[in-house]
């Protein structure tokens, strides 16, 4: 081979590495890029110029510190001081570019600062590499791990992490609050300390067989258990638990919350439940006796008063009569005193009757047997301190009626009441008490209470005479203001002798027939 | 009945107060009414036999208060009560506090008037105890200490003879003692002066 052929083969090999390079360097993945030995971009192929949306000429006017982003600049010169003062052969930099159109991208760039030979200057010759979808799924996952950091940490619950063998791996802040252990205290320590005794052995003997079988011994989101605190205190706690599997072993987390508070505030508020449930009974016996009691007992007084007026001076009267002593003037002053005294007793009743009739109702759409129902309840023992058989018949799906709930309420007790006492004397037959609701014939709601006691006489109207009573303690007002308590309402009450014993009080009231509010 | 005998009426209620006058006026009775505890109260006690019909509820001092500010008192006048509406508890205290009778307005007149008598009577019966008991004191401390000691002796059961001996006089001394005591005792029979003798024994140990 001639010399000419040797260096034209030569030539042609060298445009053949030339091209070839060439052509790695354009098809390359990899974005490359050179810059002098100021920094000004010479070569760069098409992955890097895409990366930063320059073309060739443009990019050619910049140097890697215009196209690096403000921020990463500081530390990239110096990474470039150490590399000219010859401190390392090349570096690796993640940094960010700022492109043509202002977005970041984040690269890892391998830099190396080529040597001059012969002719050619020194110059820089970088591979780059985008690294934005890493970076950005390094920057959610460190977010999400921040927030489960931040949600563990200042939780309000304790949040306790444990291995397979039920150890404590981790413990945050809030366990202090809880259990008033520090959180150093307890890793490496078993769960249960956390547990009081009883417990402990049903754990161990739950958690080994779950790690065993998967098999679940308590519902993981929300049981209630007992925790133990340090100073021995034992406390209501509500324990949910997760499982998650890392690097092959499995860990659990629990978050336990200190319910006392909770379970205070249930506890309480069942009792004042309770304790208002008492107290409305209370006072509906109450309210009975004292609206029907009382006001019996003052009527009774207030008209005795003239009535024992009328009597004195009648009867002295007749004395002095039978005596033939009567002067005229000594009977038109007893008569005028009679006369008197007959108007007081009739301004009273008249006064008692506007009470009763404008005393406050609240009138409402009211299920009768609803009511019935409130009023056996508030009977309680009642019944079974009497040895009285009850006996309810409520015809179902009652149209509603509109009534004073506590004034039914009142005539109801009245009449059950009677019922009761009118069989307190009964011992050679039953003691039944029938409570029944149905539609009469007229279409109205009828409600009546049937006893076996000892009935009444002939005059069963009588009964709703005020001050007519059989008691020996009676007042004889119940079933008169009871009367006038149902007629203002618009209904009916009467009484009619019971087959064979006993009395049934029978009272209407007309069904609501407006439409529901 | 006697003009003597007072009915004491106590009641707030003007027309029951002024009926009730004329009911017990009307079998002969004298009657004063006073509408309160308290204006009763200033009245001097009643020298003569006498009652109180009492209403259990007055304004001011109630009847069963009144009742017992009236025992305090020393005031044993008997009481009828009347009550526009009385309880049994109620009752209960008033009779075992010495009430004649409880009565529930409207009464039977005949009932009042009963009851009103059977208090009169035991008040007149009363205050004749404690006159016999008054005079038969008087008479007793009018004998000289040493007529004292025989008649003590004497109703102990002692004869004369023994009586000489232990006060160290004569048999006959003792006698004369014993027949002046009875006189000025007023004592018609030795078993008359044994008695009136318990009687003086039984008033000093009730009032011991």
């Amino acid at each position: 081979m001639s010399h000419a052929e040797s260096a034209a083969a030569y030539a042609e090999a060298r445009q053949q590495v030339e091209q070839r390079w060439r052509t790695a360097f354009e098809s390359s993945a990899i974005g490359i890029a050179m810059a002098d030995f100021a920094g000004r971009f010479f070569a760069a192929n098409s992955v890097f110029r895409n990366m930063l949306g320059y073309t060739e000429s443009e990019l050619y006017q910049l140097t890697f510190l215009d196209v690096t982003y403000e921020e990463d600049r500081k530390a990239n010169q110096e990474l470039v001081r150490e590399l000219v003062e010859g401190k390392r052969q090349h570096f690796q930099m993640e940094k960010r570019y700022c492109r043509k159109d202002g977005a970041l991208v984040w690269v890892c760039n391998n830099v190396a600062l080529v040597p001059g030979m012969g002719g050619v200057a020194p110059f820089w010759f970088a591979v780059v590499e985008d690294i934005t979808q890493r970076k950005e799924e390094e920057s959610a996952h460190r977010y999400t791990q921040e927030k489960y950091r931040l949600v563990v940490e200042t939780a309000s619950d304790a949040v306790i992490s444990l291995d397979e063998t039920s150890t404590i791996l981790l413990a945050n802040p809030a366990t202090t609050r809880v259990f008033g252990y520090d959180p150093v205290e307890l890793i490496g320590k078993p769960l249960v300390i956390l547990m009081p005794e009883f417990l402990r052995k049903l754990h161990d003997a739950g958690f080994k067989r779950y790690v065993a079988t998967g098999q679940r011994h308590i519902n993981w989101q929300g049981t209630e258990l007992t925790g133990l605190r340090k100073n021995g205190q034992e406390f209501p706690v509500e324990v949910s638990f997760g499982e998650l599997t890392k690097d092959g072993h499995r860990v659990f987390t629990g978050f336990i919350r200190d319910i006392s508070e909770r379970k205070q505030a249930e506890e309480m508020r069942k009792q004042t439940q309770k304790a208002i449930q008492t107290t409305q009974a209370e006072l509906a016996r109450v309210s009975r006796h004292t609206t029907m009691g009382e006001l019996a007992a003052s009527i009774a007084h207030e008209v005795n008063q003239p009535l024992t007026a009328v009597n004195n001076n009648s009867n002295a009267c007749l004395r002095l009569l039978a005596n033939q002593n009567l002067q005229p003037d000594v009977l038109r002053r007893a008569l005028e005193e009679i006369v008197a005294d007959g108007t007081r007793a009739s301004a009273i009743i008249a006064r008692i009757r506007a009470f009763i009739k404008k005393a406050p109702t609240e009138k409402n759409r009211l299920d009768v047997n609803e009511v019935i129902g409130e009023v056996l309840a508030m009977m309680g023992h009642g019944f079974e301190e009497n040895r009285i058989l009850l006996q309810s018949e409520l015809a179902e799906a009652l149209p509603p009626v509109l009534g004073d709930r506590v004034q039914l309420q009142q005539v109801l007790l009245n009449l059950i009441m009677n019922g009761v006492e009118a069989m307190t004397a009964i011992i050679d037959r039953p003691r039944l008490l029938w409570v029944q609701s149905r539609i009469d014939e007229s279409g109205d709601v009828l409600i009546a209470v049937r006893d076996s006691g000892t009935g009444l006489d002939l005059e069963a109207d009588r009964v709703f005479t005020p001050f007519f009573t059989t008691k020996a303690n009676g007042m004889g007002m119940g079933l008169s203001i009871s009367r006038s308590l149902i007629e203002a309402h618009g209904g009916r009450l009467w009484a009619t002798p019971n087959v064979p014993h006993g009395a049934v009080f029978s009272f209407t009231l007309p069904v609501d027939t407006e439409s529901p509010s | 009945m006697t003009r003597a005998f007072v009915v004491f009426v106590v009641d707030d209620d003007p027309s029951v107060r002024s009926s009730l006058k004329f009911l017990l006026s009307s079998v002969g009775l004298q009657v004063e009414s006073f509408e309160s505890a308290e204006t009763f109260l200033q009245r001097k006690p009643p020298d003569a036999p006498s009652c109180l019909v009492l209403d259990v509820r007055l304004r001011g001092l109630s009847g069963l208060d009144f009742q017992r500010e009236l025992a305090a008192r020393d005031i044993r006048i008997p009481i009828v009560f009347v009550t526009g509406h009385g309880d049994i508890p109620m009752s209960v205290r008033a009779m075992k506090a010495g009430a004649i009778e409880f009565l529930t307005k409207p009464y039977r007149d005949q009932d009042l008037l009963d009851a009103v008598r059977v208090a009169l009577e035991r008040d007149r019966a009363r205050r004749e105890q404690e006159k016999d008991l008054t005079d038969l004191r008087q008479r007793f401390e009018s004998l000289t200490p040493r007529e004292q000691e025989v008649i003590s002796m004497v109703v102990s059961g002692m004869l004369n003879k023994q009586i000489a001996g232990e006060l160290g006089t004569a048999e006959n001394t003792v006698k004369v003692h014993r027949s002046r005591a009875m006189e000025k005792m007023n004592a018609q029979s030795f078993a008359d002066l044994v008695r009136m003798i318990e009687k003086l024994k039984g008033s000093a140990e009730k009032a011991s």
